[in-house]
């Protein structure tokens, strides 16, 4: 039995534990485990190889193996399964009114489908896969209900469309090559005329791109990930968007390859399919962050950023140096582990208070110390600023747009950072700073149970931005599976002669700055002075606790009055007119079928599947 | 009430110190108060029509920032507090409240004749008429209303006096608390209290003195409801549940 196959039977175990025993109440206890033992399985892995199970069904072979790029992505899935797990072990899953057996299996599912689909070992187990992911992420979503339900239903019509795409990609794949192995997929499309390569880009562009919330197929995501229970909301913020990076890179990368998008211009113009992925990329940073940038729930600024993340690891990738693509990859990892401490302390919060509107909300920092510690570190990360991680990977992908000579995606990628700025401040203010309500005066910290997993993902994102050298390695050897340069990394960043990166005196230098103006302060004599929070300046007036004077209603009011115009929704204009031009051919289609004899079609249908059978 | 001897007169600098002590010892307090005098971060509650010259003494041809003021948003890292023109009794309330936020050391200076003497609101029951009853004024530019230059004179005379260390009335708003608490209750009524502890403040900064506290600041104790600053804490409904 080989590694793999052991992982997979943990994570088959896992499953099945959770189906059986997923209402007994160590239920979660029991699942982190399970998770932390996978983990620990992965770990003992050969990073560069495994290879699982082959079987054949209908002539077709299906067969399963890991490489460095599945290893890395797994690397992160059960890494966000372990601590989300972890999260609502303890009193969060007390406190959870739902079904819990559901819940628990809903989560197990995703860990092995996503499992199942990293480890795929030819284009038609991608497919297999990718099915059993769309499937168990939708099980996840619908099973709060309600405002869930409707999201995951929106989810599923996207995650359908985007298989029937790639269903029909894999169609012409087969028909091209006579095989749907990856070896006889990559001589095809090396080989394939512009023409058709560029609709099977376009075909695996939606099919992949449906999942990473590409534009325009976000507009899905954002509730879809916020309304889920928390732990899994974590688990999906964290991770599961990434699946269809991992599937753009083994496809637009490892199976096409970078070159070959360079040299597929787009008739008529001097763009490349490279820049209309990368610009596609860069759209899907910006838009999306400046709508979070207007979202007044916190966990849907969050969901809204995880979109806009996913472009800047597509951008990264798509560039295709080893810094960039490496830039890319690592924030697969970073974002992980910041979107899971933010989405971790919103949900905290949410635990607490019982909701996350952030108009409602405030001073939470004096009730609720440790979780701010943990936001703050968590939107230092998002926004990209040192010393966290967040940094280190878009620091790579913005060097990488510089030194490729794409000065306008560099431009995208600092407007979009921009936007990540500004909202995280928005979400930092308005829950945890300012003015404490008067009846969240007795709010208890979150529970320790939350507390842990929350801080332990922070200190992950702080340690591998202090140490990239530690988590790079992995990213190297991704690179190296699907056919990238290869970064030369060092413990503190990255060692090149065009762009040389050290956390560790970035980071050295940064504290050591602080620690200059505490000395002086201090030795200077200098003492603080806390005072009550009424004792506050509003141009002079006398506050009392029944005045309201946390600013936190159209918080970005001057920049809306300059950028507001340019929110016109034509996304979601555009879906609801694909939408309704469907609905209006299938009424047209249903009225056509009603009005002649159904039962004559349903005589030739008859006759028709039994002449193709019989001939 | 209104006797000269209550306006606060600029002293004369400390003499020089006699030939042969050491040059150097004081080198270090004159350095922090130059740097000191050198960046003053102004909050002006303009409440009456002095108000209008200063954004030509703010803007590019007078420029108060080439002598390093410049206006600040909030009390607490402002150096300066300006008051342009007459207080009514409404607003003295919110005045005091905005000193007494600002963090020391800190001056005041009054503009327009209304702040020295009430000016033309002189017969006004609204009016306070003289604005160091209330507060320690550092320095009065007086006018109906003062041109751009005299404002810009009399930062300048400001700057020269932190310089030269002479300008430090707002210890006396803490030595003699009780002083100005009296004057002001006398215009508020008696249970007039501003969120500030201005008494801790005063023993924080080693500045309390024998007039600190008195009769009025007792009258202060009676009703007064103290705010204590909020609590960092992991598990304050235990505590509440406790108490």
């Amino acid at each position: 039995m080989t590694p793999l196959d052991t992982l997979y039977l943990a994570s088959a175990a896992t499953l099945a534990a959770m189906l059986v025993l997923g209402d007994w109440r160590r239920a979660g206890v029991l699942a982190t485990l399970m998770y932390g033992v996978q983990l620990a399985l992965l770990f003992t892995m050969q990073r560069t190889g495994s290879t699982s199970f082959d079987l054949s069904a209908l002539g077709f072979e299906l067969s399963w193996r890991f490489d460095a790029l599945s290893w890395f992505f797994a690397v992160v899935t059960l890494g966000t399964a372990f601590f989300a797990s972890w999260y609502g072990a303890g009193e969060w899953l007390r406190a959870y009114t739902g079904r819990r057996r559901l819940f628990q299996s809903a989560l197990a599912a995703n860990v092995f489908a996503m499992l199942l689909l990293l480890g795929s070992g030819d284009l038609l187990t991608l497919f297999v896969g990718w099915e059993a992911t769309s499937w168990a992420g939708f099980l996840l979503m619908a099973l709060a209900g309600g405002l869930a339900r409707d999201a995951a239903l929106r989810y599923l019509v996207y995650a359908m469309a985007g298989a029937m795409a790639l269903l029909g990609a894999l169609v012409v794949l087969f028909q091209a090559g006579g095989s749907f192995s990856y070896e006889a997929a990559r001589a095809t499309l090396a080989a394939m005329a512009p023409g058709p390569l560029w609709a099977l880009i376009i075909l695996f562009g939606l099919g992949f791109g449906a999942k990473l919330a590409l534009l325009p197929l976000h507009l899905w995501q954002a509730a879809a990930y916020s309304e889920t229970p928390a732990p899994g909301s974590v688990f999906l913020g964290g991770v599961v968007g990434r699946m269809g990076l991992f599937a753009l890179a083994l496809v637009l990368v490892g199976l096409i390859g970078i070159p070959h998008l360079q040299a597929l211009a787009v008739p008529f113009t001097f763009l490349t399919a490279q820049d209309v992925v990368a610009w596609v990329a860069a759209l899907t940073v910006v838009l999306p962050t400046y709508t979070a940038l207007k979202q007044n729930d916190a966990r849907y600024l969050l969901a809204w950023h995880g979109i806009g993340q996913g472009g800047y690891m597509l951008l990264g990738l798509i560039v295709g140096s080893a810094l960039g693509s490496a830039g890319g990859l690592l924030h697969v990892i970073n974002y992980a582990a910041t979107q899971a401490t933010l989405l971790m302390v919103v949900f905290g919060v949410r635990h607490r208070v019982g909701h996350t509107d952030l108009n409602r909300l405030g001073g939470l920092v004096a009730r609720m110390p440790l979780s701010f510690l943990a936001l703050l570190l968590g939107i230092i990360s998002l926004a990209g600023l040192p010393p966290m991680s967040g940094f280190v990977s878009k620091w790579m992908v913005y060097s990488s747009l510089i030194q490729d000579g794409r000065p306008f995606l560099f431009l995208a990628a600092i407007v979009g950072t921009l936007g990540t700025i500004l909202s995280v401040y928005k979400l930092i203010h308005n829950l945890f700073l300012g003015q404490l309500r008067a009846e969240h005066e007795q709010l208890n910290e979150a529970p320790l149970s939350m507390l842990i997993p929350m801080l332990a993902t922070a200190t992950l994102a702080f340690v591998t931005g202090v140490a990239p050298g530690l988590v790079l390695g992995w990213v190297a050897d991704a690179q190296a599976a699907i056919g990238l340069p290869v970064i030369d990394y060092t413990l503190g960043g990255i060692a090149s002669p065009r762009a040389s990166l050290d956390m560790l005196w970035v980071v050295g230098v940064m504290f050591a700055g602080f620690g200059v103006g505490a000395l002086l302060f201090y030795g200077a004599g200098g003492k603080t002075h806390r005072v009550h929070q009424l004792d506050n300046y509003a141009g002079g007036h006398f506050l009392d606790a029944g005045m309201r004077y946390h600013y936190s209603d159209n918080f970005y009011a001057g920049l809306m009055h300059l950028i507001g115009g340019w929110y016109r929704g034509s996304f979601h204009w555009l879906e609801g007119a694909i939408g309704s031009g469907l609905s209006l051919v299938a009424q047209g289609a249903g009225g056509w079928y009603r009005a002649i004899n159904p039962a004559f079609y349903l005589l030739a249908a008859s006759v028709a599947l039994i002449a193709w059978v019989a001939l | 009430m209104t006797s000269l001897s209550d306006i606060p007169v600029i002293q004369t600098p400390p003499e020089a110190p006699a030939r042969g002590g050491n040059p150097l010892a004081n080198v270090f307090d004159d350095f922090i108060r130059y740097c000191r005098s050198r960046s003053l971060f102004m909050l002006h509650y303009c409440t009456g029509c002095g108000a209008i010259e200063l954004p030509p003494a703010m803007t590019s041809r007078f420029d108060m920032e080439r002598i390093g003021i410049q206006p600040m948003v909030t009390p607490r890292q402002a150096d300066i507090l300006l008051v342009t023109g007459y207080v009514s009794v409404k607003t003295l309330k919110r005045i005091i409240l905005t000193y007494e936020q600002m963090a020391s050391p800190k001056y005041v200076i009054g503009i327009c004749s209304c702040t020295v003497n009430g000016g033309m609101y002189w017969q006004s029951y609204a009016t306070a008429k003289k604005l160091n009853d209330y507060l320690p004024v550092d320095l009065y530019i007086a006018g109906c209303m003062p041109r751009p230059e005299a404002v810009i004179e009399g930062l300048k005379a400001l700057r020269d006096n932190i310089e030269a260390g002479t300008s430090d009335n707002w210890k006396d708003y803490y030595q003699r608390y009780d002083h100005y608490l009296g004057n002001q209750q006398r215009l508020f009524g008696a249970d007039w209290q501003t969120p500030t502890e201005v008494i801790a403040e005063a023993k924080h900064y080693g500045l309390f003195g024998p007039d600190t506290l008195g009769e009025h600041t007792r009258r202060l104790e009676d009703h007064r409801k103290p705010l204590e600053p909020l609590r960092m804490t992991l598990n304050a409904g235990r505590l509440e549940h406790m108490e």
